[in-house]
């Protein structure tokens, strides 16, 4: 992993670049981020942002001086990201079917205290990888519309459009992906201040 | 069991909470490498090898050209068929340069025939039962196969994943 201190990545690319490594510099932390995000392996991730880039340099010469490259670049990633993840469904779509939907999903409901108090005992290094963790947890369809929604900002039926599912399918899912990422956060042991159901 | 609206808006609340605010993911740092030689290796590969877009503009005019020449033939090709071209005529000018291709498609013919007629041959000494049970061992094998895919796709892989 990089050890180097975190660069500021803004979606906006308010900084132009002297060149393509400075460009990479800037952005490869949230072009990765989306990539790792969406399709939950670091593996594919970097493959995907290796593209991401390379793309990127075949438009150079436009990006270098937009001020919207970053958004450009996530937007690459994201499409990138679901290409690939449905490539891979598509291959194991038959096998995958087998599979139960949401085996926790006929769970006891659980209810939180105050968000602020959850993580009331976890430093912002831990807090980060307990959720980056618990995201990677998640079951694909479920975390893919979770990361759109939260992390893109897309709206339901943009989600809907993009993943080809009806828009009460991208709800129920975004519904369960909330429920099954604090059940999962729950039980990583920092639900200190959880409270009784 | 359906949690109550209430219940929906607190896991929003706190999930959204969760993620605010969350640093991107530090890139690895083999992503700059990998991406700077993927970048060599490409603009090592000779201009034909490379995107269109790449190709010395010589090359890509002619390939248009090229391309065009194409088009106009096939389009030439099919408008004398349709206008109805003299057959015999055509085939008189024509036959003589593909003499070879004659020959070749005679051999090829022949052969066909020959191998049909003995798969026929073999065919018929089969009994009719033989070949159902010899289908339906090919579809148990094939189900069976099938079965075990599925079986160690569950039990490799989905079964690593929640």
């Amino acid at each position: 992993m990089n050890d180097e201190p975190p660069v500021q990545t803004p979606t906006s690319g308010l900084i132009p670049p002297a060149d393509f490594t400075t460009f990479m510099h800037a952005y490869q932390d949230m072009v990765f981020s989306t990539a790792v995000r969406l399709t939950g392996n670091e593996a594919q991730a970097e493959d995907i942002s290796q593209e991401v880039f390379i793309k990127a340099h075949e438009h150079f010469d436009q990006l270098r001086t937009s001020p919207t490259a970053g958004g450009w670049l996530k937007t690459v990633a994201t499409n990138l990201s679901l290409n690939h993840l449905s490539r891979y469904r598509n291959r194991w779509k038959f096998f995958s079917e087998f599979r139960r939907d949401d085996a926790a999903s006929d769970d006891p409901e659980v209810e939180f205290a105050a968000p602020e108090n959850f993580f009331a005992h976890v430093d912002a290094d831990e807090r980060r990888a307990l959720v980056e963790h618990a995201l990677d947890q998640l079951p694909e369809h479920q975390r893919v519309p979770l990361v759109l929604y939260h992390f893109e900002d897309l709206p339901y039926d943009e989600i809907a459009r993009q993943l080809g599912v009806s828009l009460a399918k991208v709800k129920t899912d975004i519904l369960r992906a909330r429920a099954a990422l604090a059940k999962i956060l729950q039980r990583s042991g920092t639900a200190h201040e959880n409270i009784s159901p | 069991m359906k949690p109550s609206p209430e219940s929906e808006e607190n896991l929003e609340r706190f999930i959204r909470s969760a993620l605010r605010d969350l640093p991107p993911r530090r890139a690895p740092r083999s992503l700059e490498s990998h991406v700077f030689a993927e970048l060599a290796r490409r603009a090592a590969l000779p201009w034909w090898r490379q995107n269109f877009a790449h190709w010395p503009v010589a090359a890509r005019a002619a390939f248009l050209v090229a391309s065009a020449g194409v088009v106009k033939l096939v389009l030439m090709a099919v408008v004398w068929t349709m206008a109805g071209l003299d057959s015999a005529q055509f085939a008189s000018a024509v036959t003589p340069q593909f003499t070879w291709f004659h020959a070749v498609a005679g051999f090829a013919g022949a052969f066909a025939d020959t191998f049909t007629n003995t798969c026929g041959a073999i065919l018929r000494t089969i009994p009719l039962q033989w070949l159902y049970v010899g289908a339906a061992a090919i579809a148990a094998l094939y189900a069976t196969l099938f079965g075990l895919g599925a079986a160690a796709y569950r039990t490799l892989y989905a079964g690593r994943n929640p």
